[in-house]
C-alpha cells in the first residue's frame, strides 16, 4: 500500500490518475479507516488530501459559501454565517457520528463514500448544493444529486477529486431543514433521512421547494412529486399530507436489518412532513 | 427422616417421584440414599445443587441435614 | 470478639463498610496504564487467527491447509486433527472451539493459523481450502422444534419425556417445576390472562473482545495471559483439552473490559495453546468484534407461553409457563433456570413451569447475568401487569398481595429465608417517580425480578508487610469493582486504612482453586474468605503481642486495630497497633499472613423492583426512557457506589435488550449484524439518570450480611419497559426487542383491526 500526502490539487490528481487498482482519498478518514480495519478494501494507493491548503477553508462564494473538501463537520458547525444561512445543512453535518467523529468527518467524504444513508447528502441536495470537481481533464461543477449513482458508487471519473462543495446564496424567505430517523438517540446510521428546502413569497405561498430522501433507495433521492405537493400552497396540513404521501411513494427501500420496507416507507412520510414544518418555520423567519 | 424432593429434570429422570424420606445426617448421605433408590440419577448427582431448609448448596457434601429438614435436589446451576 | 473463623460472628456497626473510596484500579484504567487481554506481548510472538465457517450448517468433508502452511511467515496451522476427540462433558466445549465433522453455525471455528504478522495470518486463512457440504439449517427456536426441521444432531433424543422418543430431535431435554394443582387453581380464578411471547438473543456486549497470549514450551510447561472471568477455569479446561498436567499451566487474568457471564468459558484459549505448542512460539490471539458476535455466546432466544389466574380481589390462584429456549448448537440453554425463576417473586399454591432446551444453528449460548431469568421475567411480569389492569388494582399492590416473603415455599421448591422483595416494592411505591405526572404518549411500567446468587470455591491469602500495609491476593477476577470491596472488608476487620490494603488478582499458581467470577459471588465469597483471612491474622497478631508481653495468648484482645491486654488481670501493657506488630514481626516469629479457603454457600437470594417511564413517538415507534428507578436488596452494600453501578448497569443493558438489541439472521442462516453499528446497545444518551434505592435485608450467611447484587438487576428491566411501552401506546407488546418497526407495526395492526 502506497500512502501519499501531496500539497496541491494538481499533484493529487496526477497521483490518482496514474494509479492502478483500488485507490482511496483520505479526508477525515472516518469511513476509510473503518473500511481498512474491517478488511473490506485493500487500496493500493491512499492520497491524503489534508495537506492541500486550498481544500481546508470555508470561503464566501457569490453570496453563498465554498466549503473545502477537508473542512470537518465541527468547523462547519462553528461557522456562524453558514449556520445562519443553511441551518438544515449544518444540522445534518452535525448529526454525523459524535463530537470526536465530527472533528474529522467532511461533507466531501460523506458524499464520495457513496452511502445512500449519508446524512449530509439529502440536506445538500435540498439546498441545491454543487460539487466542485478537479480532474485530469480540468475542473467541472456537478449538482450534488448527480454524484452518487449507487451504493458506494459515484459519477466521479478516474483521477477526479471533489475540491469543495458550494452552498449557493439563499433566496429570500427560504428555509431548510434535515431530520433523520435512528432507533437510538445518537451514534447511529439513518434508517430514513429527509432534507427539505422551501421558499415562500410575500404572501406565504410556497414558490419553490426541494425534498430529498436518504436511506430509502440505492441512492439519495430528489423527490419532485413531494416538492410539487408544496409549491403553490401555503404549506398547510393538506399540502403537507400530500407531500408526505409523495415522499412515501418515492421510496424504494429494502427489508433489512435496519428496518422493514413497510416501516421505512411510513417513516419517510412522517419525517418529510416534520422536516417541511421545520423548514417552513425557518422560511417565515427569513 | 428428612424429606427429599427432586426438582426439574431430576424429577422426571427419577420417574416423577414427588417425595422421598431418607435417613441422612449430611448432604453426602442424602445423595447416597437417593442414588441407591434412583440409579438413573447417579451420573448427575455429583453436580447437583442441594437446598437444605431453603439454603442452596453446590458441591457441599458435609452440610448438615436435620431429621426434620426439607431437602430439595436441584439441577446444576450457574450464574453469569 | 472471638477470633475464630466463625461466619456467625456478625458485625453490624462499621467504620469503613458503606463508604465510597476511589477504586484502586481507577487511575490505571483512566490513564490507560491498565493492561487488558490484548496488551501483552512476548519475544518472538506470533499472531493467531481463526478461519470461521461461512455456513450455518455444513458437513466438513476435507480441510486442506497445505498452501497456508507453505506461505512464508506461517509457523503453525491447526484444525480438528490437532485436538483429541473425547466423549465426556467437555466435548461440546471442544467442538465449539474447533468444529469436528460439521460446522454448526455461521462463525464456527474450522481452522487457525499462527504467523509472524497479522497480515500474513489473514492471507494464510484465505489459502485454507475447506470442502463443505452445505446442509439445511434452522435458527429459530419454534422452527427448530417443528417436525421436519433440519436435525443438527442425529444422535440426540429428547431427554425426560415419556414415552422415550424414537426419533432424533432438536429438543435436548424437558424439565418441569410444579407445586399444587394448577387445574384446580385456574378453576378458582375470576380472571385469567394467557399470552405468548418471543425474545431475541442478546449479546453480553462487553467492550473488550476476547484476547490472550499463550506460550506452551517443548517441556510441556505453559502460561496464558487472558481476559477472562475465571483463570482457574481456563487452566483446568485447557489443561484437560490439551492433555497437560494442571500444574504445568499457569494462567494470569488480565484486567477485564466486561464479561457479564460471557467470559466464563473458553473460545480461543485452547486454540492459542495448540498453535503455540505446534509452532514453539508464543501466540497472541485477539478476536475482532465480528468474531465476538458470531462465535462467542449470546444468551438464548426464546418463545414462551404464560398463563396466570387471579381472584377479583387480587390473589393469584394459579400460574403456568411453557418456556422454549434455544441455546445455540449445543444443549445447555438456561431454560431450567428460567423455569425455576419465572414465578419466584410470588407466593403461589399452584404453579407449573415447563422448559424445553432446544438446539439450533447459532453460536453456543454463554451465561449472561442471571442466565435464563430475564426472558421468563419479561413474560411473567407482562402478564402480571395485564392482570392488575384487568382487576383494576394498583400494580404494586397486586404484587405486594402475592409477594414471596420469609417462609414462602418458592415456586422452584425450597422455602425462602429472610428476603427483601416486599421492601423493594414498598420503596418503589414510596418513590416520587411512582406519582410523577405523565404526559401524552408516555407510559409507566414496573416489574420485579429474582436471582439465586451463588458462592462457591474460594481461596484467599492476606500478607502483612513490615510497614503495616497489607497485600491481599484473591483468585476471582474483578469485573465490577470487587478489589475496592475486598480492600474495604480487609481494612474494616484489621482496623487499618483502606489505602493500606492492596488487593491483587493472583495467578493460578499462587493460590488454590477459585471458581469463576460468576453468579454474583465475589463480594460474598471472596469477601467472606478475606474477612476470615483477616481474622486469622488478628489472631496471630494477638499471639505475637502476648509473646512480647509474656502473657498468655487468650489474655489478649483485639480492639480498634490494636492488641490489648484483655483486662487489668492480664497486666498493664501499652496496646500494640497493627503497624507496631507488623514492624516487629521479623523478630517475633517471622512473616504474618492469613489464609482462608472455603467452598462457600449461602450467597443469599436477591430481589429487585424496577420502575420506568417512557415516551413513545406514535408515528415512528421511537421510544425514549424518561425516568428509571431501581430498588434492590443488597443485604449489605460494602461499597455503595459499585452496588449502585451494578443496579444501573443492569438497567442499561436491559434498556438495550428491551428496545433494540437482537441477533438478526438472514435466510441463509448467517448473522446480519455482527457489529456495534447494527447490534444496538444503548449509548449514554439513551439512558436517563438511573435512580437507585439500596434495600438492606441482611443475609444471615455472611458476617456483614452481604448478598450478591450483580445479576438480579438484569431480570426486571425488560418487563418494566414492556409494561411502560404497552401503557404508552395502548397495545400489549409481546416481542423483544420493541424496536421502532415492531412498535409501528403493532400500532398499525391495531388501527387496521379497528377499521375492519
Ligand atoms: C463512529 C462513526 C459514526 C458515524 N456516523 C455517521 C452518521 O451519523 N452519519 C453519516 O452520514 N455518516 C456517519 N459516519 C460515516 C462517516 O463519518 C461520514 O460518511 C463522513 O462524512 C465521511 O467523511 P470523511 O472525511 O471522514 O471521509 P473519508 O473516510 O476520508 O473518505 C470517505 C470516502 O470518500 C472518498 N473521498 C474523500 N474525500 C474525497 C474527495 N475530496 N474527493 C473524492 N473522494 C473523496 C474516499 O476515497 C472514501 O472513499 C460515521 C462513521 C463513524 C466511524
Amino acid at each position: 500500500m502506497q500512502f501519499e500526502a501531496p500539497e496541491t490539487v494538481g499533484a493529487a490528481v496526477k497521483l490518482l490518475a496514474k494509479a492502478s487498482g483500488t485507490t482511496r482519498m483520505l479526508a477525515g478518514g472516518t469511513d476509510v479507516l473503518v473500511q481498512l480495519r474491517s478488511g473490506t478494501v485493500e487500496p493500493k494507493l491512499i492520497v491524503d488530501l489534508k495537506r492541500i491548503a486550498e481544500l481546508g477553508k470555508i470561503a464566501p462564494e457569490k453570496g453563498g459559501f465554498r466549503v473545502g473538501a477537508t473542512v470537518p463537520a465541527a468547523a462547519i458547525g462553528e461557522n456562524v454565517k453558514v449556520r445562519k444561512m443553511w441551518p438544515g445543512v449544518v444540522e445534518a453535518a452535525n448529526l454525523i457520528g459524535s463530537t470526536q467523529i465530527q472533528g474529522r468527518a467532511t461533507l466531501a467524504g460523506n458524499l464520495c463514500n457513496g452511502s445512500p444513508a449519508a446524512d449530509s447528502v439529502p440536506a445538500l441536495i435540498a439546498a441545491s448544493a454543487v460539487a466542485l470537481i478537479a480532474g485530469p481533464k480540468g475542473r467541472r461543477k456537478v449538482p450534488v444529486e448527480k454524484i452518487i449513482v449507487g451504493p458506494g458508487k459515484t459519477s466521479l471519473k478516474k483521477g477526479e477529486i471533489v475540491t469543495g462543495i458550494v452552498l449557493p446564496a439563499r433566496p429570500a424567505r427560504t428555509g431548510d431543514a434535515y431530520l433523520r430517523f435512528i432507533p437510538r438517540s445518537e451514534m447511529d446510521i439513518a434508517v430514513v433521512g429527509v432534507g427539505v428546502c422551501l421558499t415562500l413569497d410575500a404572501k406565504g405561498v410556497c414558490t419553490a421547494a426541494r425534498v430529498s430522501l436518504g436511506a430509502v433507495a440505492p441512492t439519495p433521492l430528489l423527490v419532485k412529486a413531494a416538492a410539487d405537493a408544496l409549491i403553490g400552497t401555503k404549506v398547510d396540513a393538506a399540502a403537507l399530507a400530500k407531500m408526505a404521501k409523495a415522499a412515501s411513494a418515492a421510496c424504494n427501500p429494502i427489508d433489512d436489518k435496519r428496518g422493514t420496507k413497510e416501516f421505512r416507507v411510513k417513516v419517510a412520510g412522517v419525517l418529510a412532513r416534520r422536516a417541511a414544518e421545520k423548514a417552513l418555520k425557518r422560511a417565515r423567519g427569513n | 427422616m428428612a424429606r427429599v424432593m427432586l426438582g426439574g429434570t431430576l424429577k422426571s429422570l427419577a420417574g416423577n417421584t414427588p417425595v422421598l424420606e431418607v435417613d441422612a445426617k449430611t448432604i453426602r448421605e442424602v445423595l447416597d440414599r437417593v442414588g441407591e433408590v434412583y440409579p438413573s440419577l447417579l451420573p448427575i448427582l455429583d453436580r447437583v445443587a442441594v437446598a437444605v431448609d431453603g439454603q442452596i448448596y453446590r458441591n457441599q457434601w458435609f452440610a448438615a441435614v436435620k431429621p426434620d429438614s426439607e431437602v430439595f435436589i436441584l439441577p446444576p446451576m450457574a450464574g453469569g | 470478639m472471638p477470633l475464630e473463623g466463625d461466619i456467625a460472628q456478625r458485625k453490624t456497626t462499621f467504620k469503613q463498610i458503606g463508604t465510597r473510596p476511589i477504586r484502586p484500579d481507577g487511575v490505571d484504567k483512566v490513564t490507560g496504564r491498565a493492561r487488558f487481554g490484548a496488551d501483552a506481548s512476548a519475544p518472538g510472538m506470533l499472531i493467531g487467527k481463526v478461519l470461521r465457517s461461512p455456513h450455518a450448517h455444513a458437513r466438513i468433508r476435507k480441510i486442506n491447509t497445505a498452501k497456508a502452511e507453505a506461505l512464508a511467515g506461517v509457523k503453525a496451522v491447526v484444525t480438528r486433527d490437532d485436538f483429541k476427540d473425547r466423549n465426556d462433558a467437555l466435548r461440546d466445549v471442544l467442538v465449539n472451539c474447533m468444529a469436528r465433522d460439521k460446522a454448526l453455525y455461521d462463525g464456527h471455528a474450522v481452522a487457525a493459523v499462527a504467523a509472524t504478522t497479522a497480515a500474513i495470518a489473514d492471507k494464510a486463512l484465505k489459502l485454507i481450502v475447506v470442502d463443505y457440504e452445505v446442509l439445511p439449517h434452522v435458527t429459530d427456536v419454534d422452527e427448530a422444534m417443528k417436525p421436519g426441521a433440519p436435525i443438527l444432531d442425529k444422535t440426540m433424543f429428547t431427554n425426560n419425556v415419556e414415552p422415550k422418543p424414537t426419533k432424533p430431535s432438536n429438543v435436548a431435554s424437558r424439565c418441569e417445576f410444579a407445586l399444587g394443582d394448577i387445574k384446580a387453581g385456574f378453576a378458582k380464578a375470576d380472571v385469567v390472562v394467557e399470552r405468548s411471547f418471543k425474545t431475541e438473543a442478546t449479546h453480553q456486549g462487553y467492550i473488550e473482545p476476547h484476547a490472550c497470549l499463550a506460550n506452551l514450551g517443548p517441556d510441556g510447561q505453559g502460561e496464558i495471559w487472558v481476559c477472562t472471568q475465571g483463570h482457574y477455569m481456563i487452566r483446568n479446561t485447557c489443561a484437560d483439552l490439551l492433555g497437560l498436567d494442571i500444574s504445568k499451566l499457569r494462567v494470569t487474568a488480565s484486567e477485564i473490559g466486561g464479561g457479564f457471564g460471557g467470559k466464563t468459558t473458553v473460545f480461543i484459549e485452547p486454540v492459542a495453546l495448540a498453535l503455540s505448542r505446534k509452532s514453539g512460539r508464543p501466540v497472541k490471539m485477539v478476536m475482532t468484534r465480528n468474531e465476538v458476535f458470531r462465535a462467542t455466546g449470546p444468551t438464548s432466544s426464546t418463545s414462551m407461553r404464560i398463563k396466570v389466574g387471579t381472584t377479583r380481589d387480587g390473589r393469584i390462584t394459579a400460574a403456568e409457563a411453557d418456556l422454549r429456549y434455544q441455546g445455540g448448537a449445543f444443549p445447555g440453554s438456561p431454560v431450567e433456570l428460567g423455569a425455576m425463576t419465572a414465578f419466584a417473586c410470588y407466593d403461589l399454591e399452584n404453579v407449573k413451569a415447563v422448559g424445553y432446551d432446544v438446539i439450533t444453528n447459532r453460536p453456543k449460548q454463554a451465561a449472561y447475568r442471571a442466565p435464563g431469568a430475564p426472558m421468563a421475567a419479561f413474560a411473567v411480569e407482562s402478564v402480571i401487569d395485564e392482570l392488575a389492569k384487568k382487576i383494576r388494582m394498583d400494580p404494586v399492590d397486586f404484587r405486594l398481595k402475592n409477594a414471596a416473603k420469609q417462609g414462602t415455599k418458592s415456586a422452584y421448591g425450597p422455602t425462602f429465608g429472610p428476603i427483601g422483595l416486599i421492601q423493594t416494592l414498598e420503596a418503589i411505591k414510596a418513590h416520587p417517580n411512582y406519582r410523577a405526572p405523565l404526559g401524552p404518549n408516555q407510559g409507566r411500567g414496573l416489574a420485579s425480578g429474582f436471582w439465586f446468587n451463588f458462592a462457591g470455591q474460594t481461596c484467599t491469602t492476606l500478607n502483612v508487610n513490615l510497614d503495616g500495609t497489607v497485600a491481599l491476593a484473591v483468585g476471582t477476577p474483578d469485573i465490577g469493582g470487587s478489589r475496592a470491596s475486598m480492600c474495604l472488608m480487609a481494612a474494616e476487620e484489621l482496623g487499618i486504612g483502606y489505602e493500606q490494603v492492596r488487593t491483587i488478582v493472583a495467578d493460578t499458581s499462587s493460590l488454590g482453586y477459585n471458581d469463576v467470577t460468576d453468579g454474583s459471588r465475589v463480594t460474598f465469597a471472596s469477601g467472606l474468605a478475606t474477612i476470615m483471612a483477616a481474622r486469622e491474622v488478628i489472631k496471630k497478631m494477638c499471639a505475637r503481642a502476648a509473646k512480647t508481653w509474656g502473657i498468655s495468648a487468650d489474655a489478649v484482645t483485639w480492639e480498634d486495630g490494636q492488641a490489648k491486654p484483655a483486662g487489668s488481670n492480664a497486666g498493664n501493657f501499652k496496646p500494640m497497633s497493627f503497624k507496631e506488630i507488623a514492624a516487629a514481626s521479623h523478630s517475633t516469629g517471622g512473616p504474618l499472613a492469613g489464609h482462608h479457603e472455603i467452598n462457600a454457600d449461602g450467597a443469599g437470594v436477591s430481589f429487585a423492583t424496577h420502575l420506568c417511564d417512557v415516551e413513545v413517538d406514535p408515528e415512528t415507534g421511537y421510544t425514549r426512557v424518561l425516568r428509571y428507578t431501581i430498588a434492590q436488596d443488597a443485604g449489605k452494600a460494602i461499597h455503595p457506589s459499585y452496588v449502585e453501578g451494578q443496579f444501573q448497569g443492569g438497567a442499561a443493558q436491559g434498556i438495550g435488550w428491551a428496545l433494540n438489541e437482537e441477533y438478526i439472521y438472514g435466510k441463509d442462516g448467517r448473522l446480519q449484524n455482527a457489529g456495534f453499528l447494527d447490534y444496538r446497545i444503548p449509548v449514554a444518551s439513551d439512558c436517563p439518570m438511573i435512580d437507585t434505592i439500596i434495600v438492606e435485608v441482611a443475609n444471615p450467611k455472611h458476617p456483614y450480611g452481604v448478598r450478591g447484587v450483580g445479576e438480579t438487576s438484569i431480570v426486571p428491566p425488560m418487563g418494566a419497559i414492556a409494561n411502560a411501552v404497552s401503557a404508552a401506546i395502548g397495545v400489549r407488546m409481546l416481542e423483544l426487542p420493541m424496536s421502532p418497526p415492531r412498535i409501528v407495526h403493532a400500532l398499525d395492526s391495531r388501527l387496521k383491526k379497528a377499521a375492519d
